[in-house]
């Protein structure tokens, strides 16, 4: 290849990845997080005070003494086949708030139940707003303008990381060959971390690629379909839509609705591989009810982060749409879905879910790298004549990096920590979720301005540690206090969230005393060394 | 790009390449998704499967054109070709419209 387009890409690599990474880095690492949304949603909601849901068979007179009881929960009410703490009771409903972007949805959540005597019982219950700040952090990086902005900016970090991946990817080529299998543990860490960095990057690169893809049409549809509009469909995007979305035949009025027994067994027939989940009863304009039964198939992607879509005939339970069902799909849409998970990792069960999260930490780990090795390259190393002062852009990097990186790890441990106590100091924890968030991440930045990068980074790894240590600590605590709150579900679900805090813990506690020694024995002439006050003014 | 043996390349004045390739990249994605959309695989259907691959496949052509503009000798020559291509996509579009309707 020849060696001036290997060095125009390195170029190209060194700073779409610098502008770029640090963003990536909260990406991928909230990302990572995101896999397990269900599980967290779950370690952090509060029991409910309801009854224990009724049978299946029951449902059918749960749901007309509901809507005889709540006529506001008939425009739109789910029918949960198993009953989970994060959605409590065998119907549920909300009322208010549009279900956006943002985290601070007024949405508020009721659920019904039949008590010991056969009563009627109607409670709201609090859903967690954690799980879904932590998805937002992933989609929008704590960028703290308006979606549409925040997603703007999101899709040129996209664009930078698929050019970054490219570029990155055709400086590797001429030593590919020879470097693959190899990393050069040693005296030379600028090398060691290239091989790390390389050997990473090159392994996940078809993850990345499919990230970077998807995320650049996750950013912008909007835009796209609106320039489409006027160059492909004369302006009447909106008319096409209207046209494809399905039309249920009317029923006869005062036709009852199918049971859900009846209905999940009717659904079986058609797709008998397709778990339904959830039945979610919409009403239509006539009056009359359509279905949309949420359920997957593992040996197929489903569309959502979850679950896969069948629109259903709410009175004779045949399907009316299966574009959306895993297993019933055409190619053509078959190909969509595969779009959709394989971003979100929604297919092949728990051992994708598992692969996507260390994917995604890997990729988290590739971002922060490149950081250092930015750094590394920077570096003025001492000669005879003494101590060097390092650039001041290189320092400046150097705390970012740690601060960003480590705030963000931090701030995330701290606020899912605060789902077992939020809700019993306060009446709507979602804002304080958010504080909490950002408090402590921009604590950490400044923390890694004051200190200097090497002090610094070994301070908030302790602080990671520490904090993630705090979700464990929490529930431990809920198992030994015999009060309402904090709570533990029982089951291997919340176990999963605390399993993996307490690995988290280790880990970041193993790094912060290897951070430790580098400060205190490392070579000096570097802007991981502790002896020169980090940030006086340079020059 | 015939010429590209005769100088090396390198990243200076980069924002002219790059500024083409975005603003124009995304010009022949849009082009080759509206001839995808009107005469790719089972024509012009107004079906939202189709609307919607319509839109997925401008991201790998724009992501492609990003990566491949810095390939230009100068900024010059990457809006004048990445333009005719424009223009040769457009035209194509269009003119296969009008000639079908």
């Amino acid at each position: 290849m020849r060696t001036d387009i290997v060095r125009l890409y390195k170029d190209i690599h060194t700073w779409t990845g610098i502008v770029a990474g640090l963003a990536l880095f909260i990406a991928f690492y909230a990302g990572a997080i995101t896999m397990f949304e269900t599980e967290l949603q779950r370690w952090a909601t509060v029991p409910s005070e309801l009854a224990p849901p009724p049978a299946l068979e029951q449902t059918d007179a749960l749901v007309a003494a509901t809507l005889a009881e709540v006529p506001e929960a008939g425009r739109r009410f789910m029918v949960n086949i198993d009953p989970t703490p994060e959605a409590p009771a065998r119907v549920t409903w909300e009322t208010g708030g549009r279900r956006g972007h943002g985290i601070l949805d007024e949405a508020r959540h009721f659920g019904a139940s039949f008590d010991e005597t056969g009563n009627l019982q109607v409670a709201e219950f609090r859903k967690t707003d954690v799980a879904q700040l932590v998805d937002v952090l992933h989609q929008q990086v704590g960028l703290p303008f308006d979606h549409e902005i925040s997603m703007m900016i999101m899709g040129a970090i996209s664009l930078l990381y698929a050019l970054a991946l490219v570029s990155g990817t055709i400086v590797l080529i001429p030593s590919l060959i020879k470097d693959l299998f190899l990393v050069r543990v040693g005296r030379n860490l600028k090398r060691m971390w290239l091989d790390v960095h390389n050997v990473l990057g090159i392994f996940s690169l078809p993850f990345h690629l499919v990230m970077a893809l998807t995320a650049v049409v996750f950013a912008f549809h909007d835009q796209i379909y609106d320039l489409q509009s006027e160059v492909i469909y004369d302006g009447e995007i909106e008319k096409y839509w209207a046209a494809g979305s399905p039309r249920p035949t009317p029923h006869p009025d005062g036709t009852p609705l199918l049971g859900a027994a009846a209905m999940l067994a009717r659904i079986g027939e058609q797709a008998p591989d397709f778990r339904v989940m959830t039945l979610s009863y919409a009403q239509q304009r006539n009056g009359q009810y359509m279905v949309q039964a949420y359920g997957t198939d593992i040996r197929h992607g489903v569309r959502t982060p979850t679950t896969g879509i069948g629109i259903v005939d709410a009175y004779d339970g045949s399907f009316i749409r299966t574009n959306l069902v895993p297993g019933e799909q055409d190619g053509w849409n078959a190909t969509l879905t595969a779009f959709f998970a394989l971003h979100f990792g929604s297919f092949g069960g728990y051992s994708v879910r598992w692969g996507y999260f260390f994917l995604g930490l890997a990729g988290a780990f590739l971002f922060y790298s490149g950081n250092l090795l930015w750094i590394e390259s920077r570096r003025k190393k001492a000669r005879k004549a003494g101590q060097v002062e390092q650039k001041r852009s290189t320092r400046v990097m150097a705390a970012l990096t740690v601060g960003v990186s480590f705030g963000c790890i931090a701030g995330i441990s701290l606020t899912i920590a605060a789902a077992k106590w939020l809700p019993m100091l306060v009446d709507n924890a979602g804002p304080w979720h958010i504080g909490l968030y950002y408090a402590l991440f921009l604590a950490a930045v400044a923390w890694a301005f004051v200190r200097g990068a090497a002090r610094a980074g070994v301070d908030l790894l302790l602080l990671c540690a520490a904090t993630t240590a705090l979700i464990p600590l929490s529930s431990l605590l809920a198992s030994l206090t015999p009060a309402h709150m904090p709570w533990n579900h029982g089951g291997t679900d919340g176990l999963l969230v605390d399993l993996v805090a307490v690995a988290g813990t280790v880990f970041f506690a193993l790094m912060a005393l290897r951070a430790h020694r580098r400060v205190t024995e490392g070579p000096t002439d570097s802007v991981w060394a502790a002896q020169a006050p980090d940030l006086k003014p340079a020059e | 790009m015939a010429k590209q043996q005769t100088g090396t390349l390198s990243s200076k004045n980069w924002l002219g390449r790059a500024s083409a390739g975005l603003i124009l990249g995304f010009g022949i994605a849009i082009g080759l998704s509206a001839l995808f959309a009107h005469f790719g695989p089972g024509g012009f259907n107004g079906e939202s499967t189709k609307m919607q691959m319509t839109m997925w496949m401008t991201s790998p052509i724009w992501v492609t054109v990003l990566c491949c503009c810095f390939l230009f000798q100068t900024g010059l020559r990457a809006w004048l070709w990445l333009g005719a291509t424009n223009i040769f996509i457009f035209a194509a579009y269009f003119g296969g419209r009008a000639l079908v309707t």
